[in-house]
Protein backbone atom coordinates (compact mmCIF):
# COMPACT_ATOMS: atom_id res chain seq x y z
CA UNK A 1 0.00 0.00 0.00
CA UNK A 2 2.81 2.27 1.05
CA UNK A 3 4.85 1.51 -2.10
CA UNK A 4 1.84 2.06 -4.35
CA UNK A 5 1.36 5.45 -2.78
CA UNK A 6 5.01 6.43 -3.14
CA UNK A 7 5.00 5.14 -6.74
CA UNK A 8 2.13 7.46 -7.47
CA UNK A 9 3.86 10.47 -5.93
CA UNK A 10 7.06 9.63 -7.77
CA UNK A 11 5.13 9.60 -11.01
CA UNK A 12 3.50 12.94 -10.23
CA UNK A 13 6.90 14.36 -9.26
CA UNK A 14 8.34 13.18 -12.55
CA UNK A 15 5.45 14.65 -14.48
CA UNK A 16 5.85 17.95 -12.65
CA UNK A 17 9.56 18.03 -13.29
CA UNK A 18 9.00 17.34 -16.97
CA UNK A 19 6.47 20.17 -17.08
CA UNK A 20 8.95 22.53 -15.41
CA UNK A 21 11.69 21.49 -17.85
CA UNK A 22 9.36 22.10 -20.78
CA UNK A 23 8.38 25.54 -19.49
CA UNK A 24 12.01 26.42 -18.86
CA UNK A 25 12.98 25.34 -22.41
CA UNK A 26 10.13 27.40 -23.86
CA UNK A 27 11.25 30.41 -21.84
CA UNK A 28 14.83 29.94 -22.98
CA UNK A 29 13.68 29.66 -26.59
CA UNK A 30 11.63 32.85 -26.22
CA UNK A 31 14.51 34.87 -24.77
CA UNK A 32 16.76 33.41 -27.46
CA UNK A 33 14.36 34.51 -30.22
CA UNK A 34 14.07 37.99 -28.76
CA UNK A 35 17.81 38.48 -28.31
CA UNK A 36 18.66 37.33 -31.80
CA UNK A 37 15.82 38.85 -33.81
CA UNK A 38 15.58 42.30 -32.24
CA UNK A 39 18.04 44.97 -33.29
CA UNK A 40 19.12 46.86 -36.36
CA UNK A 41 21.50 44.87 -38.57
CA UNK A 42 24.83 46.44 -39.45
CA UNK A 43 26.19 46.53 -43.00
CA UNK A 44 28.04 43.34 -42.19
CA UNK A 45 24.73 41.92 -40.93
CA UNK A 46 23.11 42.50 -44.33
CA UNK A 47 25.99 40.74 -46.05
CA UNK A 48 25.68 37.73 -43.74
CA UNK A 49 21.92 37.71 -44.29
CA UNK A 50 22.36 37.66 -48.07
CA UNK A 51 24.81 34.81 -47.75
CA UNK A 52 22.27 32.84 -45.70
CA UNK A 53 19.48 33.68 -48.15
CA UNK A 54 21.56 31.84 -50.71
CA UNK A 55 22.21 28.93 -48.38
CA UNK A 56 18.70 28.37 -47.00
CA UNK A 57 16.65 29.91 -49.82
CA UNK A 58 18.27 29.51 -53.22
CA UNK A 59 19.64 26.06 -52.48
CA UNK A 60 16.18 24.86 -51.38
CA UNK A 61 14.68 26.06 -54.66
CA UNK A 62 15.24 22.86 -56.63
CA UNK A 63 13.56 20.47 -54.18
CA UNK A 64 10.65 22.86 -53.58
CA UNK A 65 9.97 23.51 -57.27
CA UNK A 66 10.23 19.86 -58.34
CA UNK A 67 7.90 18.82 -55.52
CA UNK A 68 5.49 21.62 -56.49
CA UNK A 69 5.41 20.39 -60.08
CA UNK A 70 4.58 16.82 -59.11
CA UNK A 71 1.99 17.82 -56.55
CA UNK A 72 0.24 20.05 -59.10
CA UNK A 73 0.27 17.22 -61.63
CA UNK A 74 -1.12 14.67 -59.16
CA UNK A 75 -3.80 17.13 -58.01
CA UNK A 76 -4.96 17.65 -61.59
CA UNK A 77 -5.01 13.94 -62.29
CA UNK A 78 -6.93 13.02 -59.15
CA UNK A 79 -9.22 16.03 -59.46
CA UNK A 80 -10.04 15.27 -63.06
CA UNK A 81 -11.09 11.66 -62.42
CA UNK A 82 -13.57 12.86 -59.76
CA UNK A 83 -14.81 16.03 -61.46
CA UNK A 84 -15.35 14.33 -64.81
CA UNK A 85 -17.99 12.03 -63.23
CA UNK A 86 -20.05 15.14 -62.51
CA UNK A 87 -19.20 16.78 -65.81
CA UNK A 88 -17.44 19.49 -63.83
CA UNK A 89 -13.92 19.12 -65.22
CA UNK A 90 -14.08 22.79 -66.23
CA UNK A 91 -13.57 23.61 -62.52
CA UNK A 92 -10.21 21.84 -62.50
CA UNK A 93 -8.16 25.06 -62.60
CA UNK A 94 -9.99 26.50 -59.64
CA UNK A 95 -9.63 23.28 -57.65
CA UNK A 96 -5.90 22.99 -58.29
CA UNK A 97 -5.24 26.66 -57.52
CA UNK A 98 -7.29 26.79 -54.32
CA UNK A 99 -5.84 23.55 -52.94
CA UNK A 100 -2.34 24.77 -53.60
CA UNK A 101 -2.68 28.36 -52.44
CA UNK A 102 -4.67 27.67 -49.30
CA UNK A 103 -3.12 24.43 -48.09
CA UNK A 104 -0.63 22.42 -50.00
CA UNK A 105 1.91 25.06 -50.96
CA UNK A 106 2.40 26.55 -47.46
CA UNK A 107 2.34 23.17 -45.70
CA UNK A 108 4.37 21.04 -48.10
CA UNK A 109 6.92 23.78 -48.74
CA UNK A 110 7.35 24.21 -44.98
CA UNK A 111 7.80 20.47 -44.46
CA UNK A 112 10.36 20.29 -47.26
CA UNK A 113 12.07 23.39 -45.89
CA UNK A 114 12.31 21.82 -42.43
CA UNK A 115 13.92 18.74 -43.94
CA UNK A 116 16.26 20.52 -46.33
CA UNK A 117 17.20 23.80 -44.63
CA UNK A 118 16.09 23.38 -41.01
CA UNK A 119 18.12 20.23 -40.38
CA UNK A 120 21.15 21.82 -42.07
CA UNK A 121 20.87 24.93 -39.86
CA UNK A 122 20.68 22.81 -36.69
CA UNK A 123 23.65 20.68 -37.70
CA UNK A 124 25.72 23.70 -38.76
CA UNK A 125 25.14 25.72 -35.60
CA UNK A 126 25.49 22.56 -33.50
CA UNK A 127 28.84 21.73 -35.02
CA UNK A 128 29.99 25.31 -34.49
CA UNK A 129 29.06 24.88 -30.84
CA UNK A 130 30.75 21.47 -30.55
CA UNK A 131 34.00 22.80 -32.04
CA UNK A 132 33.94 25.80 -29.67
CA UNK A 133 33.54 28.28 -32.53
CA UNK A 134 30.62 29.96 -30.76
CA UNK A 135 32.58 30.14 -27.49
CA UNK A 136 35.63 31.58 -29.21
CA UNK A 137 33.42 34.14 -30.95
CA UNK A 138 32.10 35.18 -27.54
CA UNK A 139 35.62 35.47 -26.21
CA UNK A 140 36.59 37.68 -29.14
CA UNK A 141 33.77 39.92 -27.97
CA UNK A 142 31.25 39.13 -30.72
CA UNK A 143 27.76 37.98 -29.77
CA UNK A 144 27.05 34.75 -31.67
CA UNK A 145 23.31 35.42 -31.39
CA UNK A 146 23.76 38.50 -33.56
CA UNK A 147 26.49 37.18 -35.80
CA UNK A 148 25.47 33.54 -36.36
CA UNK A 149 21.85 33.12 -35.35
CA UNK A 150 20.18 36.37 -36.48
CA UNK A 151 21.15 36.18 -40.19
CA UNK A 152 19.97 32.57 -40.37
CA UNK A 153 16.72 33.31 -38.58
CA UNK A 154 15.87 36.21 -40.86
CA UNK A 155 16.95 34.36 -43.99
CA UNK A 156 14.61 31.49 -43.14
CA UNK A 157 11.77 33.84 -42.28
CA UNK A 158 12.05 35.68 -45.60
CA UNK A 159 12.88 32.81 -47.93
CA UNK A 160 10.14 30.30 -47.06
CA UNK A 161 7.23 32.55 -48.15
CA UNK A 162 9.07 33.20 -51.44
CA UNK A 163 9.62 29.48 -51.90
CA UNK A 164 5.91 28.95 -51.21
CA UNK A 165 5.00 31.33 -54.03
CA UNK A 166 7.31 29.38 -56.34
CA UNK A 167 5.71 26.13 -55.21
CA UNK A 168 2.20 27.42 -56.04
CA UNK A 169 3.19 28.82 -59.43
CA UNK A 170 4.92 25.65 -60.55
CA UNK A 171 2.12 23.51 -59.11
CA UNK A 172 -0.53 25.39 -61.08
CA UNK A 173 1.58 25.00 -64.19
CA UNK A 174 1.90 21.24 -63.47
CA UNK A 175 -1.88 21.05 -63.14
CA UNK A 176 -2.16 22.80 -66.51
CA UNK A 177 0.22 20.30 -68.14
CA UNK A 178 -1.79 17.30 -66.97
CA UNK A 179 -5.28 18.79 -67.11
CA UNK A 180 -5.14 20.78 -70.32
CA UNK A 181 -2.28 19.35 -72.35
CA UNK A 182 -2.82 15.70 -71.51
CA UNK A 183 -6.42 15.15 -70.39
CA UNK A 184 -7.93 17.75 -72.69
CA UNK A 185 -9.67 20.17 -70.31
CA UNK A 186 -10.51 23.38 -72.21
CA UNK A 187 -7.67 25.82 -71.66
CA UNK A 188 -9.93 28.88 -71.43
CA UNK A 189 -12.01 27.43 -68.63
CA UNK A 190 -8.92 26.21 -66.69
CA UNK A 191 -7.59 29.77 -66.44
CA UNK A 192 -10.83 31.80 -66.34
CA UNK A 193 -12.44 29.65 -63.63
CA UNK A 194 -9.28 30.05 -61.62
CA UNK A 195 -9.27 33.81 -62.12
CA UNK A 196 -12.94 34.14 -61.18
CA UNK A 197 -12.76 32.04 -58.01
CA UNK A 198 -9.42 32.83 -56.40
CA UNK A 199 -9.62 35.89 -54.16
CA UNK A 200 -6.41 37.80 -53.58
CA UNK A 201 -6.81 38.54 -49.90
CA UNK A 202 -8.69 35.53 -48.57
CA UNK A 203 -6.90 32.87 -50.61
CA UNK A 204 -3.48 34.16 -51.61
CA UNK A 205 -3.14 36.46 -48.59
CA UNK A 206 -4.15 33.83 -46.05
CA UNK A 207 -1.84 31.32 -47.67
CA UNK A 208 1.03 33.76 -47.34
CA UNK A 209 0.20 34.45 -43.69
CA UNK A 210 0.31 30.71 -43.06
CA UNK A 211 3.62 30.50 -44.82
CA UNK A 212 5.11 33.36 -42.80
CA UNK A 213 4.00 31.71 -39.54
CA UNK A 214 5.48 28.37 -40.60
CA UNK A 215 8.68 30.12 -41.68
CA UNK A 216 9.12 31.69 -38.27
CA UNK A 217 8.33 28.51 -36.37
CA UNK A 218 10.48 26.17 -38.48
CA UNK A 219 13.52 28.48 -38.51
CA UNK A 220 13.14 29.26 -34.82
CA UNK A 221 13.03 25.58 -33.92
CA UNK A 222 16.01 24.85 -36.20
CA UNK A 223 18.35 27.56 -34.88
CA UNK A 224 17.32 27.05 -31.26
CA UNK A 225 17.86 23.30 -31.42
CA UNK A 226 21.31 23.94 -32.88
CA UNK A 227 22.24 26.54 -30.28
CA UNK A 228 20.85 24.63 -27.30
CA UNK A 229 22.10 21.12 -28.08
CA UNK A 230 24.50 18.97 -26.08
CA UNK A 231 27.78 19.46 -27.98
CA UNK A 232 28.57 15.82 -28.81
CA UNK A 233 28.04 13.83 -32.00
CA UNK A 234 25.05 12.12 -30.41
CA UNK A 235 23.69 15.49 -29.30
CA UNK A 236 23.93 16.87 -32.84
CA UNK A 237 22.15 13.88 -34.36
CA UNK A 238 19.38 14.05 -31.76
CA UNK A 239 18.93 17.78 -32.24
CA UNK A 240 18.74 17.42 -36.03
CA UNK A 241 16.07 14.75 -35.66
CA UNK A 242 14.20 16.91 -33.17
CA UNK A 243 14.25 19.83 -35.59
CA UNK A 244 12.55 17.83 -38.32
CA UNK A 245 10.06 16.12 -35.98
CA UNK A 246 9.08 19.23 -33.98
CA UNK A 247 8.91 21.42 -37.09
CA UNK A 248 6.71 18.97 -38.97
CA UNK A 249 4.33 18.53 -36.04
CA UNK A 250 4.24 22.28 -35.39
CA UNK A 251 3.50 23.01 -39.06
CA UNK A 252 0.67 20.46 -39.28
CA UNK A 253 -0.84 21.45 -35.94
CA UNK A 254 -0.64 25.18 -36.63
CA UNK A 255 -2.07 24.59 -40.09
CA UNK A 256 -5.22 23.17 -38.55
CA UNK A 257 -5.51 26.09 -36.13
CA UNK A 258 -4.89 28.70 -38.82
CA UNK A 259 -7.29 27.03 -41.26
CA UNK A 260 -9.98 26.94 -38.58
CA UNK A 261 -9.52 30.66 -37.94
CA UNK A 262 -9.20 31.69 -41.59
CA UNK A 263 -11.65 29.45 -43.41
CA UNK A 264 -13.62 27.65 -40.68
CA UNK A 265 -15.73 30.68 -39.78
CA UNK A 266 -14.36 30.84 -36.23
CA UNK B 1 48.90 50.61 -9.55
CA UNK B 2 50.75 48.50 -12.09
CA UNK B 3 51.85 46.20 -9.28
CA UNK B 4 48.25 45.32 -8.46
CA UNK B 5 47.37 41.79 -9.54
CA UNK B 6 45.58 41.52 -12.88
CA UNK B 7 43.13 38.84 -11.81
CA UNK B 8 41.91 38.06 -8.32
CA UNK B 9 39.82 34.99 -7.64
CA UNK B 10 38.18 34.97 -4.25
CA UNK B 11 36.48 32.02 -2.57
CA UNK B 12 35.13 30.55 -5.80
CA UNK B 13 32.51 27.79 -5.70
CA UNK B 14 31.17 26.06 -8.78
CA UNK B 15 29.42 22.77 -9.46
CA UNK B 16 27.80 20.98 -12.36
CA UNK B 17 24.70 19.17 -11.21
CA UNK B 18 25.65 17.29 -8.05
CA UNK B 19 29.33 17.28 -8.93
CA UNK B 20 31.26 19.93 -7.03
CA UNK B 21 34.09 21.24 -9.20
CA UNK B 22 35.49 24.10 -7.10
CA UNK B 23 35.19 24.42 -3.37
CA UNK B 24 36.57 27.76 -2.35
CA UNK B 25 39.41 28.60 -4.71
CA UNK B 26 41.58 31.66 -4.09
CA UNK B 27 44.14 32.84 -6.61
CA UNK B 28 46.05 35.96 -7.46
CA UNK B 29 47.37 36.31 -10.98
CA UNK B 30 50.14 38.89 -11.26
CA UNK B 31 50.33 41.39 -14.08
CA UNK B 32 52.78 40.82 -16.92
CA UNK B 33 53.74 37.31 -15.80
CA UNK B 34 53.03 33.77 -16.98
CA UNK B 35 50.91 32.01 -14.40
CA UNK B 36 50.25 28.31 -14.85
CA UNK B 37 47.29 26.46 -13.43
CA UNK B 38 47.96 22.75 -13.28
CA UNK B 39 46.19 19.70 -12.07
CA UNK B 40 45.09 16.23 -13.11
CA UNK B 41 42.55 15.99 -15.96
CA UNK B 42 38.98 16.47 -14.88
CA UNK B 43 39.79 18.96 -12.11
CA UNK B 44 38.03 21.73 -13.98
CA UNK B 45 40.94 23.72 -15.35
CA UNK B 46 39.07 24.59 -18.54
CA UNK B 47 36.00 25.42 -16.44
CA UNK B 48 38.14 27.88 -14.50
CA UNK B 49 39.13 29.65 -17.74
CA UNK B 50 35.47 29.83 -18.74
CA UNK B 51 34.67 31.35 -15.36
CA UNK B 52 37.42 33.94 -15.87
CA UNK B 53 36.07 34.70 -19.35
CA UNK B 54 32.58 35.17 -17.91
CA UNK B 55 31.02 32.33 -19.87
CA UNK B 56 30.05 30.50 -16.71
CA UNK B 57 28.77 32.01 -13.50
CA UNK B 58 30.08 30.80 -10.14
CA UNK B 59 27.74 29.87 -7.32
CA UNK B 60 29.73 31.84 -4.80
CA UNK B 61 32.80 34.02 -4.77
CA UNK B 62 34.02 36.46 -7.35
CA UNK B 63 36.54 37.01 -10.07
CA UNK B 64 37.95 40.50 -10.46
CA UNK B 65 39.86 41.38 -13.61
CA UNK B 66 41.71 44.68 -13.46
CA UNK B 67 39.25 46.05 -10.93
CA UNK B 68 36.06 44.79 -12.63
CA UNK B 69 33.94 42.03 -11.15
CA UNK B 70 33.38 39.83 -14.23
CA UNK B 71 30.03 38.40 -13.14
CA UNK B 72 28.47 41.71 -12.20
CA UNK B 73 29.04 43.32 -15.58
CA UNK B 74 26.24 43.88 -18.07
CA UNK B 75 26.34 41.80 -21.26
CA UNK B 76 27.70 44.81 -23.13
CA UNK B 77 30.37 45.64 -20.57
CA UNK B 78 31.40 41.99 -20.50
CA UNK B 79 31.89 41.97 -24.27
CA UNK B 80 33.95 45.17 -23.96
CA UNK B 81 36.11 43.55 -21.30
CA UNK B 82 36.58 40.51 -23.52
CA UNK B 83 38.13 42.70 -26.21
CA UNK B 84 41.06 43.06 -23.79
CA UNK B 85 41.43 39.30 -23.48
CA UNK B 86 42.52 36.64 -25.92
CA UNK B 87 41.84 32.98 -25.45
CA UNK B 88 43.56 30.06 -27.10
CA UNK B 89 41.24 27.06 -27.22
CA UNK B 90 42.41 23.51 -27.01
CA UNK B 91 40.91 22.74 -30.41
CA UNK B 92 41.96 26.06 -31.92
CA UNK B 93 38.26 26.79 -32.54
CA UNK B 94 38.96 28.48 -35.87
CA UNK B 95 35.92 29.55 -37.85
CA UNK B 96 35.51 26.82 -40.43
CA UNK B 97 33.85 29.06 -43.04
CA UNK B 98 36.80 31.51 -43.14
CA UNK B 99 40.36 30.93 -44.37
CA UNK B 100 43.45 31.49 -42.23
CA UNK B 101 43.81 35.15 -43.21
CA UNK B 102 40.16 35.98 -42.48
CA UNK B 103 40.26 34.11 -39.18
CA UNK B 104 43.08 36.33 -37.95
CA UNK B 105 41.45 39.41 -39.48
CA UNK B 106 38.11 38.66 -37.80
CA UNK B 107 38.70 40.49 -34.48
CA UNK B 108 40.16 43.48 -36.36
CA UNK B 109 37.23 43.67 -38.74
CA UNK B 110 34.57 43.51 -36.05
CA UNK B 111 36.20 45.77 -33.49
CA UNK B 112 38.06 48.39 -35.53
CA UNK B 113 37.39 50.59 -38.54
CA UNK B 114 40.87 50.15 -39.97
CA UNK B 115 41.18 50.32 -43.75
CA UNK B 116 41.70 47.04 -45.60
CA UNK B 117 45.36 47.70 -46.36
CA UNK B 118 46.14 48.18 -42.68
CA UNK B 119 44.16 45.09 -41.68
CA UNK B 120 46.19 43.17 -44.26
CA UNK B 121 49.50 44.42 -42.86
CA UNK B 122 48.49 43.66 -39.26
CA UNK B 123 47.29 40.16 -40.13
CA UNK B 124 50.49 39.40 -42.02
CA UNK B 125 52.54 40.65 -39.05
CA UNK B 126 50.67 38.35 -36.68
CA UNK B 127 50.95 35.42 -39.07
CA UNK B 128 54.65 36.11 -39.50
CA UNK B 129 55.05 35.96 -35.72
CA UNK B 130 53.63 32.42 -35.65
CA UNK B 131 55.48 31.45 -38.83
CA UNK B 132 52.41 30.91 -40.99
CA UNK B 133 52.41 33.90 -43.31
CA UNK B 134 52.67 31.46 -46.22
CA UNK B 135 49.56 29.57 -45.08
CA UNK B 136 47.22 32.53 -45.26
CA UNK B 137 45.05 31.08 -48.04
CA UNK B 138 44.52 27.66 -46.46
CA UNK B 139 41.21 26.76 -44.86
CA UNK B 140 41.12 25.43 -41.27
CA UNK B 141 40.38 21.94 -42.61
CA UNK B 142 43.72 21.95 -44.44
CA UNK B 143 45.79 22.73 -41.32
CA UNK B 144 47.47 20.25 -39.01
CA UNK B 145 46.59 20.42 -35.31
CA UNK B 146 49.75 22.35 -34.49
CA UNK B 147 49.25 24.84 -37.31
CA UNK B 148 45.62 25.39 -36.31
CA UNK B 149 46.73 26.23 -32.79
CA UNK B 150 49.32 28.69 -34.09
CA UNK B 151 46.72 30.39 -36.28
CA UNK B 152 44.43 30.53 -33.27
CA UNK B 153 47.26 32.12 -31.31
CA UNK B 154 47.72 34.75 -34.03
CA UNK B 155 43.98 35.43 -33.88
CA UNK B 156 44.02 35.63 -30.07
CA UNK B 157 46.69 38.36 -30.16
CA UNK B 158 45.25 40.22 -33.18
CA UNK B 159 43.84 43.00 -31.01
CA UNK B 160 46.95 43.13 -28.80
CA UNK B 161 45.12 42.00 -25.65
CA UNK B 162 46.38 42.57 -22.14
CA UNK B 163 45.48 39.10 -20.97
CA UNK B 164 45.71 35.83 -22.78
CA UNK B 165 44.26 32.55 -21.58
CA UNK B 166 45.78 29.34 -22.90
CA UNK B 167 43.67 26.21 -22.61
CA UNK B 168 45.95 23.15 -22.74
CA UNK B 169 48.24 24.63 -25.40
CA UNK B 170 50.55 21.59 -25.53
CA UNK B 171 48.06 18.73 -25.70
CA UNK B 172 48.53 16.40 -28.67
CA UNK B 173 51.47 18.28 -30.21
CA UNK B 174 54.55 16.64 -31.68
CA UNK B 175 57.86 17.61 -30.01
CA UNK B 176 58.68 20.21 -32.67
CA UNK B 177 55.42 22.14 -32.56
CA UNK B 178 55.46 21.77 -28.77
CA UNK B 179 58.84 23.54 -28.75
CA UNK B 180 57.53 26.18 -31.16
CA UNK B 181 54.50 26.86 -28.96
CA UNK B 182 56.56 27.07 -25.77
CA UNK B 183 58.83 29.58 -27.42
CA UNK B 184 55.92 31.57 -28.86
CA UNK B 185 54.13 31.88 -25.54
CA UNK B 186 57.32 33.00 -23.83
CA UNK B 187 58.23 35.47 -26.57
CA UNK B 188 54.73 36.93 -26.82
CA UNK B 189 54.63 37.45 -23.10
CA UNK B 190 57.93 39.30 -23.07
CA UNK B 191 57.40 41.31 -26.26
CA UNK B 192 53.83 42.45 -25.56
CA UNK B 193 53.98 42.67 -21.74
CA UNK B 194 51.01 40.34 -21.58
CA UNK B 195 49.54 38.69 -18.57
CA UNK B 196 49.31 35.01 -19.46
CA UNK B 197 47.36 32.23 -17.81
CA UNK B 198 48.33 28.76 -18.98
CA UNK B 199 46.15 25.83 -18.07
CA UNK B 200 48.03 22.60 -18.63
CA UNK B 201 49.11 19.26 -17.32
CA UNK B 202 52.29 19.03 -19.37
CA UNK B 203 54.71 19.48 -16.51
CA UNK B 204 58.05 19.92 -18.23
CA UNK B 205 56.85 22.52 -20.75
CA UNK B 206 54.79 24.43 -18.23
CA UNK B 207 57.53 24.57 -15.64
CA UNK B 208 59.87 25.97 -18.29
CA UNK B 209 57.73 29.01 -19.04
CA UNK B 210 55.75 29.72 -15.88
CA UNK B 211 56.72 32.39 -13.40
CA UNK B 212 54.22 31.15 -10.86
CA UNK B 213 52.20 27.96 -10.50
CA UNK B 214 48.94 26.92 -8.94
CA UNK B 215 48.18 23.25 -8.50
CA UNK B 216 44.53 22.33 -8.11
CA UNK B 217 43.02 19.01 -7.14
CA UNK B 218 39.71 18.00 -5.56
CA UNK B 219 38.25 21.44 -6.18
CA UNK B 220 40.89 23.28 -4.14
CA UNK B 221 44.29 24.84 -4.56
CA UNK B 222 46.64 22.27 -3.04
CA UNK B 223 49.87 24.15 -3.61
CA UNK B 224 51.22 27.27 -5.21
CA UNK B 225 54.59 28.85 -5.69
CA UNK B 226 57.39 29.30 -8.16
CA UNK B 227 58.48 26.26 -10.22
CA UNK B 228 61.49 25.76 -7.93
CA UNK B 229 59.49 25.66 -4.71
CA UNK B 230 56.92 23.25 -6.17
CA UNK B 231 59.62 20.93 -7.44
CA UNK B 232 60.89 20.42 -3.92
CA UNK B 233 57.45 20.41 -2.27
CA UNK B 234 57.02 17.41 0.06
CA UNK B 235 53.21 17.22 -0.05
CA UNK B 236 52.48 13.73 -1.49
CA UNK B 237 49.74 15.08 -3.80
CA UNK B 238 52.10 17.68 -5.22
CA UNK B 239 55.02 15.37 -5.67
CA UNK B 240 52.80 12.69 -7.23
CA UNK B 241 51.68 15.15 -9.87
CA UNK B 242 54.98 16.92 -10.47
CA UNK B 243 56.92 13.67 -10.74
CA UNK B 244 54.22 11.83 -12.65
CA UNK B 245 53.70 8.83 -10.36
CA UNK B 246 50.77 6.69 -11.54
CA UNK B 247 49.21 5.98 -8.16
CA UNK B 248 49.23 7.85 -4.92
CA UNK B 249 46.88 10.17 -3.08
CA UNK B 250 45.25 10.92 -6.46
CA UNK B 251 43.97 7.42 -7.19
CA UNK B 252 44.43 5.64 -10.52
CA UNK B 253 41.03 3.95 -10.19
CA UNK B 254 37.71 5.69 -10.61
CA UNK B 255 35.63 4.91 -7.50
CA UNK B 256 34.08 1.44 -7.86
CA UNK B 257 32.91 -1.44 -5.75
CA UNK B 258 35.45 -4.04 -4.67
CA UNK B 259 37.17 -5.64 -7.67
CA UNK B 260 36.64 -9.23 -6.45
CA UNK B 261 32.94 -8.77 -5.92
CA UNK B 262 32.55 -7.00 -9.30
CA UNK B 263 34.16 -9.87 -11.23
CA UNK B 264 32.97 -12.93 -9.30
CA UNK B 265 29.77 -11.74 -7.70
CA UNK B 266 29.11 -12.68 -4.05
CA UNK B 267 32.19 -13.44 -1.96
CA UNK B 268 32.72 -17.20 -1.35
CA UNK B 269 31.28 -18.67 1.82
CA UNK B 270 34.01 -19.68 4.17
CA UNK B 271 33.46 -23.20 5.37
CA UNK B 272 34.43 -24.14 8.83
CA UNK B 273 35.28 -27.61 9.99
Amino acid sequence: MQSKFSNGTARITRLGRRGCDLMEALGRAGVFLFQSAVGVPSREGWRLWLHQMHFVGVLSLAIVLVSGLFIGMVLALQGYTILVDFGAEQALGQMVALSLLRELAPVVAALLFAGRAGSALTAEIGLMKATEQLTSMEMIGVDPLRRVVAPRLWAGFVSLPILTVGFSVVGIWGGYLVGVEWLGVFEGSYWSNMQANVAFVSDIGNGMIKSAVFALVVTWIAVFQGYDLVPTSEGISRATTRTVVYSSLAVLGLDFVLTAVMFGGL
Amino acid sequence: MTDAPFIEIEDLYFSRGDHEIFRGINMTIPRGKVTAIMGPSGTGKTTLLKLIGGQLTPERGRIVIDGQDVHRLSRKALFTLRKRMGMLFQSGALFSDLDVFENVAFPLRVHTDLPDTMVRDLVLLKLQAVGLRGARHLTPAELSGGMARRVALARAVALDPELILYDEPFVGQDPISMGVLVQLIKRLNQALQLTSVVVSHDIKETLSIADYLYLIADGQVVAHGTPQTLDTNQDPRVSQFIHGEPDGPVPFHYPAEAFYRDILGEPPMTKTG
